[in-house]
């Protein structure tokens, strides 16, 4: 038990990323498809952003006066390029629902299930 | 010389950016834009992939930051996967030119080579890398410029093609993101070879299982396996004839490369053992050939038949990893490069049809074969091919798949591999009748007439590849060898 309460933060973005996944598959909205799809994606960015957390490690800054230990910084430079991906992908989602709801006037996947 | 291996990735990125600003006011430069980046591209993989089969596998740093701390490139034998990606590519973008005049608004078609060319760096990239984070930047470069490619003809059916396949395959990343970073917590590193190293001495078993899961099904949403294939019979289908040519045959190997990329990351590690792993992916595999090909027996679009017979393709290449020895690893290194070369003819073919004809379905395209007789020759070749009758291309790879099943004393999946490929050979049997031997539901089918030039010559010369892709195959089995043993060997 002492084990899951001092990683109580993974539980807590592996049921962020569960969250995430069941509105993708379970929301018949395409925008909530899409607001499913980013809370994932903030799941799995706050988890490896964690995973770089060193116990009383300070900004890894080196400069006069700088002394360890230092938080690992190569997480964070993943997550800004993973961050840049999902922004891409959510701006490339959002015109194809604009273009849907263009042709189809609706945004309901049941709905355009008639209309292909 | 050493710097062939970047630049191979970074040239058709930086041009596919620089594309639309190019060709602006100026129309018709792009094409030539893209066929000479893609034509320096052949080039460049031609040496490496010579190089490769003269000294082995070697690496890249990138700016000299030696292999764990910086980024390395690593070209080994299955990167030579990227000669295949450009030739056909190459092909492709010849093909592209009368097609997209017709079928593109004029104001997209700069976007559209763009689009390609971005497509080829990221998917070149993804075969050269021999590291987990770029890996997985790569292959988003390949995902993201290939819905938008689905969506590019325009209709209320692309994008909604498009969309779905844009949530499978943005769920299969975070998947696959989520376990590169379960990774990197374990290790601490990204380097495949390193983390390799690194992931032997870790003992806790329940993170790397749920990497080793994770990756694995992420990767194969990305291939468009039977469960979890439902994006792909739209995207294929649905997107323009290049396109399908260019995301069925090479996009969805991907999926495949990536998964012969992570299992010797996890063949030295104690912690867990690939055998269970492995005979899911045969049955996965087995289950998924046959689907594919029972699917594709009752459609009557063509496209859409093509799709389910990729997602059958698929099948047996799993099947072939699945069966883990290496008669059938080598099948499926094989398969993974001739089904490129088959799909594409096929593709290309199909769409020279629909282009010429104006329709799709088997039964409004009877009569087809006497109008155009070089293209359908040229698909009847590739179908020939799929079935997987001897002197062609589809042959040698599932040869060595069934020759792999009796080997590791499963013949009861050598009957799957038979079984599966009857059943192509009756939809073969339906588009043989179709166009030759039925008499034409319209009348104007007769006075169609040949694609232009540009168009039929990459047609047939894939046509051409696909039954010299079946003469020649001791090449690519010779090339991959070792890389076979390696895996093989759980190295």
């Amino acid at each position: 038990m002492d084990d899951l309460w001092g990683n109580i933060d993974y539980a807590a973005f592996v049921g962020l990323f569960c969250i995430g996944l069941y509105v993708v598959v379970a929301k018949q909205n395409l925008i909530k498809k899409l607001l499913g799809l980013n809370i994932m994606e903030t799941a799995v960015f706050a988890f490896i952003v964690t995973s770089g957390m060193v116990d009383g490690g300070t900004a890894p800054i080196i400069g006069p006066g700088a002394t360890g230990p230092f938080a690992s910084p190569l997480p964070h430079a993943l997550i800004v390029t993973g961050i840049v991906v999902a922004v891409s992908i959510t701006a490339l989602a959002l015109s194809l629902i604009v273009e849907i709801y263009r042709q189809c006037g609706t945004l309901e996947a049941d709905e355009l299930k008639g209309a292909e | 010389m050493s710097h062939w291996l970047p630049l191979a990735a970074f040239v058709p990125l930086v041009a596919g950016a620089l594309t639309p600003a190019m060709a602006r006011g100026r129309p018709g430069l792009a094409r030539g834009w893209a066929l000479a980046v893609t034509a320096f591209c052949t080039f460049a993989t031609a040496a490496l992939t010579r190089r490769v089969a003269l000294e082995g596998p070697f690496s890249y740093a990138m700016g000299a930051w030696a292999a764990p701390l910086g980024i390395e490139l690593r070209f080994d034998e299955f990167s030579a996967a990227s000669l295949f990606i450009c030739v056909i590519m190459l092909l492709v973008l010849v093909y592209s030119g009368p097609y997209v005049r017709r079928a593109l608004p004029a104001t997209r078609i700069d976007w559209y080579y763009s689009l390609l060319l971005i497509n080829l760096g990221g998917m070149i990239g993804f075969v050269i890398t021999g590291d987990l984070f770029n890996l997985f930047v790569f292959m988003e470069l390949v995902a993201v410029s290939s819905y938008a490619l689905v969506a590019v003809g325009g209709g209320r059916t692309a994008a909604l093609a498009a969309f779905k396949y844009l949530v499978a395959g943005a769920v299969s990343s975070v998947l696959i993101l989520f376990c590169i970073g379960v990774l990197h917590a374990l290790t601490g590193s990204l380097n495949m070879a390193d983390v390799a190293r690194r992931l032997a001495t870790v003992e806790s078993r329940p993170p790397v299982l749920l990497a080793l899961a994770g990756l694995t099904a992420g990767f194969l949403v990305k291939a468009g396996l039977f469960p979890v294939h439902v994006w792909l019979p739209d995207a294929h289908a649905i997107a323009p004839s290049p396109i399908n040519a260019v995301s069925s045959a090479l996009v969805v190997k991907l999926g495949i490369i990536g998964l012969l990329r992570i299992f010797p990351l996890f063949a030295a590690a104690g912690a867990v053992s690939l055998a269970p792993l492995f005979e899911a992916l045969a049955w996965l595999g087995a289950i998924s050939v046959l689907a594919g090909a029972f699917f594709a027996l009752f459609q009557e679009d063509i496209k859409l038949m093509l799709a389910y017979s990729t997602i059958s393709n698929i099948g047996y290449i799993v099947l072939g990893l699945g069966l883990a020895g290496e008669l059938a690893l080598t099948g499926a290194g094989v398969h993974i490069l001739n089904h490129a070369l088959i799909k594409a003819t096929l593709f290309l073919a199909a769409g020279a049809m629909i282009h010429q004809s104006g329709h799709r379905t088997l039964h409004d395209l009877r009569g087809i074969g006497r109008a155009m007789p070089w293209t359908t020759l040229a698909l009847l070749i590739g179908a020939l091919s799929i079935v997987g009758l001897p002197p062609t291309a589809g042959f040698p790879g599932k040869w060595y798949i069934a020759l792999g099943a009796l080997e590791s004393g499963r013949p009861g999946f050598a009957v799957v591999v038979l079984v599966g490929a009857l059943i192509i050979f009756i939809y073969f049997a339906r588009m043989l009748n179709a166009f030759y031997f039925r008499a034409p539901s319209h009348k104007e089918m007769l006075g169609v007439s040949e694609a232009p030039a540009s168009m039929l010559g990459p047609v047939l010369l894939l046509g051409a590849l696909c039954v010299l892709g079946g003469l020649l195959t001791h090449w690519p089995v010779a090339l991959i060898a070792p890389a076979v043993g390696r895996l093989a060997g759980g190295e």
